[in-house]
């Protein structure tokens, strides 16, 4: 068993009187950029009203490029799914989800052109994936009394993984959506080939 | 993906494993042209509890287990087999939340560890755990992973306010 890991701390500087303007500049410059231990970077949050800090989220999904982010926000009491650009804070309107709140676990292909989502619909949660691209809304209705918690979309749109509950236990379920939706394609890959699962 | 494989009839052979297999059958299909990964979804439903999909490309990374002593598991899909994930997995440590890049090489896990949730970055080729601070000080709930693993989204609760933190990776 592996030692478990301890917070990487910034070494000590010894620092002459030559050096220590620089030295203070350059710290100044390190806070404001949010860095973290070895190059991690924490993103300021964008401008704007609808910034990522200024309200409660939840759920967080990025798509498989890092460029949308789908999370989840209160709106007149009921957890409603929020899509927008990473780094303007824009938001994408989602007018096919109205009226289905309460939403849940959302989940983004590689360029966001399917959000796949638990819905209300008819009295228990359901899962839909909504095509931004033909602005479709697809229901994937699941036989059985077994009730949907969370799910995962696959970047290239072709696998959905679905928590199901049932009899109080959870148990996970992958689909292939291959013979029903177009991939969203991954940059780079193949359609056919054995997909972006083997590093380059 | 060898569709064949998956619906390879044999699978259901084993005699303790029809009802079970007849279960997720009929009660797995979708109305539509989804279809369940048969052999996978066999062997998923031999473990107790799994529970917290996440999926990249041919990786799925879920939590699972008996209760109390759950595990992050990571599946190549195309193989229906579990990799190994030496380091990753403690038996203090409960599993809250897991998210897997698309080479199945970096997975972000939450983990409540001695009263306490923290966030760590796995390297499966460099089987190394590293401790990402939260910072202003929360507790990580959720996360969320681009495929290429360089941006982390976690949701943090702080002073009754849960926000997402966006983290960019080297």
């Amino acid at each position: 068993m592996p030692k478990r890991p301890g917070p990487f701390h910034p070494g000590s500087l010894r620092l002459g009187p030559t050096l220590l303007g620089p030295a203070l500049l350059g710290l100044v410059l390190l806070l404001q950029s949010c860095s973290l231990p070895w190059g991690i970077r924490r993103q300021p949050s964008p401008p704007g009203g609808l910034g990522l800090g200024s309200e409660s989220r939840q759920d967080p999904a990025l798509s498989g490029d890092g460029r949308l982010l789908a999370s989840l926000v209160l709106r007149s009491g009921r957890s409603t799914v929020l899509l927008q650009d990473r780094r303007s804070g824009q938001t994408m309107p989602l007018p096919l989800l109205q009226g289905q709140q309460p939403h849940s676990s959302p989940s983004l292909s590689w360029n966001g052109r399917y959000l796949a989502l638990l819905v209300w619909r008819g009295g228990r949660s359901q899962v839909v994936i909504n095509d931004r691209a033909t602005n479709r809304l697809l229901p994937l209705p699941l036989r059985g009394d077994r009730e949907a918690r969370r799910l995962s979309l696959a970047p290239d749109g072709r696998h959905l993984a679905v928590e199901l509950v049932e009899g109080g236990q959870s148990r996970v379920e992958v689909f292939n959506l291959g013979e029903w939706l177009e991939p969203d394609p991954v940059p780079g890959s193949l359609l056919q080939g054995p997909g972006p699962g083997s590093r380059p | 993906m060898s569709r064949p494989s998956q619906r390879n009839p044999r699978v259901l052979a084993p005699a303790p494993g029809i009802g079970l297999a007849l279960c997720l059958l009929l009660g797995g299909c979708l109305d539509n042209g989804a279809r369940p990964l048969m052999g996978l979804n066999l062997q998923l439903a031999h473990t107790a509890v799994n529970r917290d999909p996440a999926l990249s490309s041919d990786w799925l990374a879920l939590i699972g287990g008996r209760e109390g002593r759950e595990q992050v598991r990571l599946v190549r899909l195309s193989q229906g087999a579990p990799v190994p994930l030496p380091g990753l997995n403690r038996p203090d440590a409960r599993p809250v939340s897991v998210a897997v890049d698309q080479w199945g090489e970096r997975l972000a896990l939450i983990r409540e560890l001695e009263g306490r949730s923290e966030l760590v970055l796995y390297r499966r080729s460099l089987q190394s755990l590293q401790l990402i601070p939260i910072e202003p000080a929360g507790v990580p709930h959720r996360l969320g992973f681009s495929a290429d693993g360089r941006v982390l989204a976690v949701e943090v609760g702080r002073g009754g306010l849960s926000q997402v933190d966006l983290l960019e990776l080297p």
